[in-house]
């Protein structure tokens, strides 16, 4: 099998406040027929191959993947809907409804489904990430025009704003010609240049408490962290891990087996590019309060703050960050969406160093990162409140 | 200038692949199957035990699966899981309506190390009251979320009528279950269903036959003795019904019928038939429910497979106002592939995709170790595969609809809404 993976650098954070979920409509428009071929999947699934696509904050990403026998097919759909669109009048139509349907069923029809879009806008102030992917409610996906859809694809869909990995067992040669021919003709257009997007520095709590008709009250604590780019990113990423990852990380073991506060607790991090958050989420036990809750997971996050890891601790977390990434390494497509992601982030090739950063943090460097991160003046909390009445 | 409008040229998928793992006899009916051929650390083993949910008195088996790992005498829930993640493994228990499985992820460096502490926790574990009374109350907050969702209220309706005419199938646990749990039942189960259920092993990883040996040495005693029975008579409950959920925006869906696994003669054919109706982002339902119509973010059909039997499933969620709609144009479909022949074009394309399928399925060594299981299960070997692209390769529009008049009959079906 090969794989063809398209990633333009347009997100949810390149949208209009009053124009929110465009970036992830357009991406459904991307499969409704391109200039030169009236259907998308079609033509790729009688070359035996699938294709499907994600939008971020950050990134939209496309891939297909087929036998690689037939690689020629994904590059000539793939190139003809990088030239251009067909923009059918009937595909933003139907595309609107399945975006309404998906906001729906992922957002608002789940128990806790839309803490992302009460989060948000608590974390961030003047950053675009202050809005989720799917939008910030369904008006913005109603009232978006083919006016605004021309224009999208005009600033955003050119060669210059897209990064191209194709991964196989392939002649590289052979895919350079292949390559030229399908996309040599396409005008490479401008490199969208973002305007400077940096959220305001943080300097209050910031607490938010919302009533919901769910079984049990939920919470998540939201500290602003580095983005990508920055040299401490992998450190926060590990102390995520140390905080909440598997079943021997502190604050499953003192607030949910110990203390039995909980029913489940997690922190991980959400590897935004900008100001990223480092989340610390769960569910609270029958009976027990915010308030209980909320002073011993300070008292723990002192904890961590004060003392270095034990070694032993920390060669656990990174046994675990080596198994993953080598399980994560073993699958072409993931391969292909990584490489694409750190040649965005800057050069391809870092992607070679990851372990050896990873392997190179100290239980210090973990300390330092808990006391730049884990303050209360740059957390935001959000609670949802378990009420029988509540919608 | 090269002309855009026309594709380039494709190649046909004749011929595939596929690499068995190695086959190791473990008693009359127990095996390990290894597949060494895997070109890099990772590695993965998998435990299944005869455990499933179709065994034992309502809940006892997911209650028996979830505390597999909550402590021994000697060691306590999180010494067990502080030696699993030190050796970087990631641990899986998962429980289907025949069968449970334990399964570990980890680099091949550490397999047999982390072997041995995951049946020490299974061989010893305790069933510890404190353990047990944490346990039954996460997972009843589980379900009391599950229960806010309109899909798993649909798919709970759609196992209780689709195995209708077997209790122990059919049974499917209520919040009142976990009130009344003993210690001693736990335990009367974990004895009968895994010190003595093992039914297989399965281990993926480059690994040396001491290895292998070691792990064939430390599960002798759990050998399942006995062959299973599993029932291959299930019979669905047809009609309609529908379960209301105050305040729901959308309606789940799930219409269905018991049918046949890989035995049957028909299967092989009746899995284009599927693919045709709702198995692929093209198929008819996306099309006419989803692209045409943007009643839905997705509908898919597929075939469940047990041991003995299998059954069909169309599962969509839609706008509430539409769900009568979309039932209607459900039975539309299925009256379409019963009366007109599939046209060449479609079929062709059809036939193109799922070729392309059965490679990607063959891709990797974890990929194919899951191909193999799946024709294991029912007694065949990678063979049955060759039949499938052979099968694919032939099948006529005639042949399409000969199935679709014999298994697709609207009467047949359970249908299943929640919203």
């Amino acid at each position: 099998m090969a794989v063809v993976n398209t990633l333009y650098d347009v997100g949810a954070r390149d949208e209009n406040e009053n124009k929110t979920g465009f970036a992830h409509l357009f991406e459904h428009l991307m499969f409704g027929g391109s200039i030169n071929i009236p259907e998308y999947d079609a033509p790729l699934q009688l070359a035996g191959g699938e294709n499907n696509a994600f939008t971020s904050n950050d990134i939209t990403n496309y891939y297909d993947v087929l036998p690689a026998k037939n690689i020629e097919t994904a590059l000539w759909l793939e190139s003809d809907r990088m030239l251009s669109l067909a923009f059918t009048p009937q595909s933003l139509e139907v595309q609107r409804s399945v975006v309404i349907e998906e906001f729906k069923q992922r957002y608002l029809n789940q128990p806790y489904g839309d803490v992302w879009l009460e989060l948000r806008p608590l974390a961030y102030q003047t950053h675009p990430y202050k809005w989720a992917t799917i939008g910030k409610s369904i008006d913005h996906i109603e009232e978006a025009t083919m006016q605004d859809v021309k224009a999208f694809f005009k600033k955003h869909y050119t060669p210059s704003n897209a990064i191209l990995c194709i991964a196989g067992n392939l002649d590289l040669n052979n895919v350079r010609a292949l390559v030229e021919k399908w996309y040599g003709s396409i005008p490479a257009g401008n490199k969208y240049q973002r305007p400077i997007q940096i959220e305001a520095h943080q300097s209050e709590y910031r607490e938010k408490l919302i009533e919901r008709n769910v079984p049990s009250s939920a919470f998540y604590y939201a500290f602003k962290m580095m983005g990508r780019n920055h040299p401490d990113y992998f450190v926060a990423d590990s102390l995520s891990d140390a905080l909440g990852r598997d079943k021997s990380s502190r604050l499953y073991v003192s607030l949910k087996k110990n203390k039995q506060l909980v029913s489940e607790i997690n922190a991980y991090i959400t590897g935004s590019i900008d100001t990223g958050l480092l989340i610390i989420s769960g569910k609270l036990n029958e009976q027990v309060s915010f308030q209980e809750f909320d002073t011993a997971l300070w008292e723990e996050i002192n904890k961590i703050k004060t003392v270095e890891l034990e070694s032993k601790e920390l060669d656990r977390i990174m046994i675990k960050i080596r198994t993953s990434r080598e399980f994560q390494e073993q699958g072409l497509l993931n391969r292909a969406m990584n490489l694409s992601m750190y040649e965005l982030l800057g050069d391809a090739n870092r992607i070679n160093d990851e372990n050896r950063i990873y392997s190179k943090i100290t239980t210090r460097d973990i300390l330092k990162c808990a006391n730049e991160i884990l303050q209360k003046t740059n957390c935001s909390v959000l609670k949802v409140k378990a009420d029988k009445n509540a919608r | 200038m090269q002309d855009r409008t026309i594709a380039p040229t494709l190649i046909a998928i004749d011929h595939i692949d596929f690499t068995a793992p190695k086959t190791h006899r473990l008693s009359n009916s127990v095996n390990l199957y290894h597949m060494n051929s895997v070109p890099n650390e990772t590695s993965r083993f998998d435990l299944y035990f005869d455990a499933g949910k179709c065994r034992g008195a309502i809940g006892i088996a997911g209650f028996v699966n979830g505390l597999l790992f909550s402590g021994t005498e000697v060691k306590s829930s999180i010494e067990i899981s502080n030696e699993i993640n030190a050796l970087g493994g990631f641990l899986e228990t998962g429980i289907s309506v025949e069968n449970a499985v334990v399964s570990i992820y980890c680099l091949r460096e550490n397999l047999v190390s982390i072997f041995k502490v995951v049946i020490d926790a299974i061989q010893n574990a305790s069933f510890d009251e404190k353990e047990v009374k944490e346990f039954l109350s996460d997972r009843k907050q589980n379900m009391m979320v599950s229960m806010e969702k309109v899909g798993y209220l649909a798919q709970r309706e759609f196992q209780q009528k689709l195995f209708a005419s077997n209790e122990s199938y059919s049974k499917t646990v209520n919040l009142s279950d976990f009130e009344s749990v003993s210690q001693t039942a736990l335990k009367e189960f974990h004895a009968q269903h895994y010190l003595k259920g093992l039914l297989k092993i399965v281990v993926v990883g480059n690994l040396p036959d001491k290895d292998i040996g070691f792990i064939k040495e430390k599960t002798r005693s759990l050998l399942t003795e006995k062959s299973h029975c599993f029932d291959g008579n299930l019979e669905n409950k047809n009609g309609s019904s529908h379960i209301n959920k105050e305040g729901a925006l959308q309606c789940a869906l799930r219409i269905g019928r018991t049918l046949f696994n890989k035995k049957h003669e028909d299967y092989l054919d009746f899995l284009i038939l599927n693919t045709i109706l709702g198995d692929y982002f093209g198929s008819r339902l996306m099309t006419n429910i989803r692209e045409e119509k943007g009643y839905t973010y997705g509908v898919g059909t597929m075939i469940a497979e047990l041991h003995q039997t299998g059954y069909f499933l169309i599962a969509t969620e839609v706008g509430k106002k539409v769900k009568d709609d979309t039932i209607n144009e459900i039975k539309y479909e299925l009256n379409r592939l019963q009366n007109e022949k599939v046209k060449q074009d479609e079929l062709q394309l059809v036939k193109n995709y799922m070729l392309g399928q059965l490679l990607k399925s063959a891709d990797g060594p974890y990929s194919m170790t899951d191909l193999f299981l799946s024709a294991e299960m029912h007694g065949k070997d990678l063979e049955f595969y060759n039949e499938a692209l052979v099968s694919i390769q032939k099948i006529t529009a005639e042949r399409i609809q000969e199935l679709a008049l014999k298994y697709l009959n609207w009467d047949d079906m359970t249908i299943v809404s929640a919203g």
